[in-house]
């Protein structure tokens, strides 16, 4: 069994946990992430891909929506390459108070979140797609962010700071000495070898899955009510800046363009399950509904895939009171306060737009546990990629692609070369296409991976010195991984799309007879 | 214009009908949206491969699937249709302006031909530039790849064949430059391109020759030219010493591209018409017989009266069917009704990607006389039949089975028009067309 040790172990591959992860190698600790999956592969990977401005918020949660500003323009600041400066804008439909227009100003005024409003054929005139019905509009400051480059860009901050990322390794048990946690059990996932981490202090940054991992230290009451929420992404950017309902906030009532796509999101299912991805088909039907309230012709408009996410809503089983304790703004636990177990923090719920902030906290948090202040540097430090501070633009990779056209394509639909895939590949030595999806966005595009999960799958076998078995299994796993937010919304063109691939992995290859074969 | 048959669609079904027809005399204008599903194609004529397990003799497993499983569309036929129209099929591709290239096999036996991923895939009637892919006869194959093409990965064929085969086959992989005539990338077309250029193929055939071991099969993609496979395929057997097979590969499909330049030239050859860029957009009935198509045709919309309408626009992947935002699924071009559709609120599709799905096999239901049958069963027109992959009850990309059914339904159709015309004019009422027995 190998064995590592850290100043710190932080618990949990979303934003929040890269965040702490970050924060405090920038403060000279030795830091350990691991993660039982990929980087963003649970909540931080599976949202709409809003930068909040506060907007949301300011009439019902003004304190979340100063947090959201605040940070709004910190990291457009210090991650700017991983944000696309869209900007917002709150309208009113027919089926919205339009008083809520005048409460909406006030807040605004109120949290310190930037707001204009303009003329409707102005909005009509940037956004034409839009409802012609709409009564009001403010413009804000949103935008959207990538969560799969934000969390390399933080995974590559770690290791250039001398900290190490552990994905694939997944805590089997915390160890306690006395009252204090002092490292864990790590179980490598694909290879099922174990790893003892000895760490000086543990942070728990698991999300929905942090009353499991406090568990594990013995600590009880931590409730997280994981709330499901389902996006749908649409095939085209019908609109080019985020589009809110000028309303209380409700399920789908907000549309996101982010990279090639515009993402509607989204619904609030309590599950007991934080791993429960079920995409339930009146929810689909909700939200196509409610992105046709924003943009007329958003239900018959070309949807591509859905997907579920999780949130942590956290619920202290200690605390008097039910469900009124239930926040979504972050909660910290102090474990030596509450449950006299040292060394040991939990960090849940919040925002991906205030990741950064729950991150300096926390850190903030372990150093005077330490008696050891050391300051946080993650609001001036730019993030790897983001030190020009040039904000990416949709056009980004067709203008890479327009300058040297040389390279030859292997995913056409999101405008990967073979040269980045390769290196991907390289750089992750994963065996898992999904990965490289997260990494380069393979397989996201129209056709959802119809041709390039044969050429990946290909370049694997070949770069990666895979056996067969192997590589047919990447190429199975990558096949179900993308049926799985297909299927739920399949129509239309997207359906035809999809019958195509079938064409080519079932009526061409045969995928369905690998690998197994008894000659007759 | 008026013609006796309009058919909708130009892919396998729709042209096998039409040049069955044209060249019995009748007069048939094809309407084609797009290039028709063809080049998609992987260019072989699979019967029937799977039925559960895997079909060792198409013919016999199809008369087993039709008395188990009235709603398929092989019930519809019977063995005896799809014997004839493999049969007719492989004398058109002899008369065909590809010749002498030709297709071999039987709907007797399925071979079991490499896919370009590995996979011993069961296809009864065959390109002859595939035939010697043949993996039942065992022995040793080397895969041979272009550097730098995308869509064929030699070494991952090599290895799940090896596999596969339990070891019975021993297959290994090399690359070679691509042509030096290749501009730019080597994609599929552009070599099935710089192949068909004169001393293209012996300069190939040399790079093999030092290629080959003794005794191997040398298996490469099926790129060997558009318009004279039967020449590369031959200069490359002959100078390399050694058996050659095409492996077909993702879409465009060259072998496919061969089979419907084939069949459009015999329509021609025969007085037919094929009007691409062209699709239905209203018809006009009366009763029971559909008596006219109005159609999308270039620079705007015409009226074709006609006797005989044969829909062969395909299923979901050609758009002949498709499902719209309120879950219910339609026939394109008609509006005939569909069958085997999931309730709105009920699944369509299962979580797994490769199980079994509700939706799959929906289509249009037809009566033996391919006659399309409404909601109630009832037949809706008496001159319009529907053949391919618009019919419901079959998974074609799961049987194996898609060539088969469009080739027999399509072929079906042409004889029961000629049967139908051939009692009326035996009758003596007005002679439309001259069907030739």
């Amino acid at each position: 069994m190998s064995q590592i040790e850290a100043d710190l172990l932080v618990i949990g591959g979303g934003a929040t946990g890269a965040g702490v992860a970050w924060d405090a190698c920038l403060r000279g600790y030795r830091t350990v992430l691991v993660d039982r999956s990929d980087l963003a592969d649970g909540t931080s990977g599976r949202f709409h891909g809003l930068l909040h401005s506060g907007g949301r918020y300011v009439v019902k949660d003004p304190r979340a929506a100063t947090e959201c500003i605040e940070e709004n323009l910190i990291l457009r600041q210090v991650a700017a390459a991983t944000i696309e400066d869209t900007g917002g804008l709150f309208v009113s439909t027919p089926a919205d108070d339009l008083s809520y227009g005048d409460e909406f100003l006030q807040g605004c005024a109120d949290t310190g979140v930037p707001v204009e409003e303009i003329a409707t054929d102005e909005v009509l005139r940037r956004e034409p797609r839009v409802n012609p019905a709409i009564r009001r509009a403010f413009a804000v400051p949103d935008g959207s962010i990538d969560a799969w480059k934000l969390l390399n860009a933080l995974a590559s901050g770690i290791t250039e700071h001398g900290g190490s990322v552990l994905t694939y390794h997944k805590v089997i048990a915390l160890h306690r000495d006395g009252d204090a946690v002092t490292g864990a059990t790590l179980r490598d996932t694909r290879t099922d070898e174990e790893m003892e981490v000895t760490a000086g202090f543990t942070i728990n940054a698991s999300g929905a899955w942090a009353g499991q991992i406090s568990a594990m230290a013995g600590i009880e009451g931590v409730t997280i009510v994981p709330g499901r929420g389902i996006m749908i992404a649409m095939n085209h950017r019908l609109v080019n800046t985020v589009v809110n309902r000028c309303t209380t906030p409700a399920d789908g009532d907000i549309i996101v363009p982010i990279r090639t796509v515009s993402v509607i999101g989204t619904t609030d299912v309590h599950v007991a399950d934080p791993d429960d991805h079920t995409i339930a088909q009146d929810e689909v039907d909700q939200m196509l509904d409610a992105g046709e309230q924003l943009v007329p012709g958003f239900r018959n408009a070309r949807a591509l895939r859905a997907w579920a996410g999780v949130r942590p809503l956290f619920r202290d089983a200690r605390a008097e009171g039910s469900d009124r304790d239930i926040t979504r703004s972050h909660t910290l636990l102090d474990h030596r306060e509450r449950d006299a177990v040292e060394r040991f923090l939990t960090i849940t719920s919040g925002k991906l737009t205030t990741f950064r902030l729950m991150a300096q906290e926390t850190v903030d948090a372990m150093c005077r546990h330490l008696g050891d202040a050391r300051p946080c540097r993650t609001r001036e430090q730019p993030l790897p990629g983001s030190e020009g501070g040039e904000y990416y633009t949709v056009g980004t990779r067709l203008r890479a692609r327009e300058s040297d056209g040389s390279d030859p394509l292997v995913c056409e639909c999101e405008m990967i070369p073979r040269t980045r895939l390769e290196a991907a590949m390289r750089d992750k030595g994963t065996v898992n296409l999904d990965d490289i999806r997260r990494a380069l966005r393979l397989g996201m595009g129209p056709c959802q991976g119809g041709f390039c999960t044969y050429r990946a799958t290909g370049i694997l076998h070949e770069v990666g010195h895979l056996d067969g078995a192997t590589a047919d299994a990447a190429l199975l796993g990558f096949l179900q991984e993308r049926w799985k937010g297909t299927w739920p919304i399949l129509h239309g063109d997207q359906l035809r799309q999809s019958r195509l691939d079938d064409w080519i992995y079932q009526g061409l290859l045969d995928v369905e007879h690998l690998p197994d074969w008894s000659a007759t | 214009m008026k013609p006796d048959v309009i058919v909708v669609g130009g892919g396998m079904s729709g042209l096998a009908a039409g040049v069955g027809l044209a060249e019995a005399g009748a007069s048939v204008l094809v309407l084609a949206k797009g290039a028709g599903s063809l080049q998609l194609a992987p260019g072989t004529i699979d019967l029937l491969g799977y039925a559960g397990e895997r079909v060792a003799s198409p013919l016999s497993a199809i008369t087993a699937l039709a008395e188990r499983d009235p709603g398929h569309p092989y019930a519809l036929l019977g063995a005896d249709v799809v014997a004839d129209a493999a049969r007719w099929l492989t004398s058109r591709m002899a008369d065909g302006p590809l010749a002498p290239y030709r297709y071999v096999g039987s709907p007797e036996e399925n071979m079991l031909l490499p896919t370009a991923i590995g996979v011993p895939r069961p296809s009864a009637l065959v390109p002859e530039t595939m035939g010697a892919g043949d993996l039942r006869q065992g022995g040793r194959m080397v895969v041979v790849g272009f550097r730098g093409m995308k869509d064929f990965h030699p070494a991952l064929i090599a290895d799940n064949l090896t596999r596969a085969t339990g070891g019975a086959m021993e297959v290994r992989a090399t690359q070679i430059d691509p042509p030096p005539a290749l501009d730019g990338e080597p994609g599929t077309m552009r070599l099935a391109r710089a192949l068909g250029r004169p001393g293209a193929a012996e300069a190939l055939a040399t790079r093999l020759a030092t290629v080959a071991r003794d005794d191997e099969v040398l298996a490469l993609p099926a790129v060997l030219s558009i318009g004279d496979p039967h020449g590369v395929w031959e200069t490359l057997q002959r100078s390399a010493g050694r058996p050659v097979c095409e492996i077909p590969t993702l879409p465009p499909s060259v072998p496919g591209l061969r089979l419907f330049d084939t069949l459009r030239t015999l329509l021609r050859r025969a007085g037919g018409r094929l009007v691409t860029g062209s699709y239905v957009v209203g018809f006009k009935g009366s009763g029971d017989r559909m008596e006219a198509l109005r159609v999308h045709v270039s620079g705007g919309e015409r009226i074709y009266a006609t006797r005989w309408v044969v829909l062969a626009t395909g299923g979901v992947s050609s758009g002949g069917l498709a499902l719209d935002a309120d879950w219910r699924m339609r026939e394109t071009a008609l509006g005939l009704d569909v069958a085997g559709v999931p309730a709105p609120r009920q699944p369509r599709f299962s979580p797994r990607y490769l199980d079994d799905h509700p939706l799959g096999r929906a289509g249009v239901a037809a009566d033996r006389d391919l006659r399309p049958l409404d909601a109630r069963g009832q037949r809706r027109w008496e001159n319009v039949l529907v053949v391919g992959a618009a019919l419901g009850g079959a998974e074609p990309w799961r049987e194996k089975s898609g060539e088969g059914i469009a080739l027999a339904s399509g072929h079906r159709a042409a004889q029961l028009i000629l049967g139908a015309e051939r009692s009326v004019s035996d009758s003596a009422a007005t002679k439309v067309a001259q069907p030739i027995a």
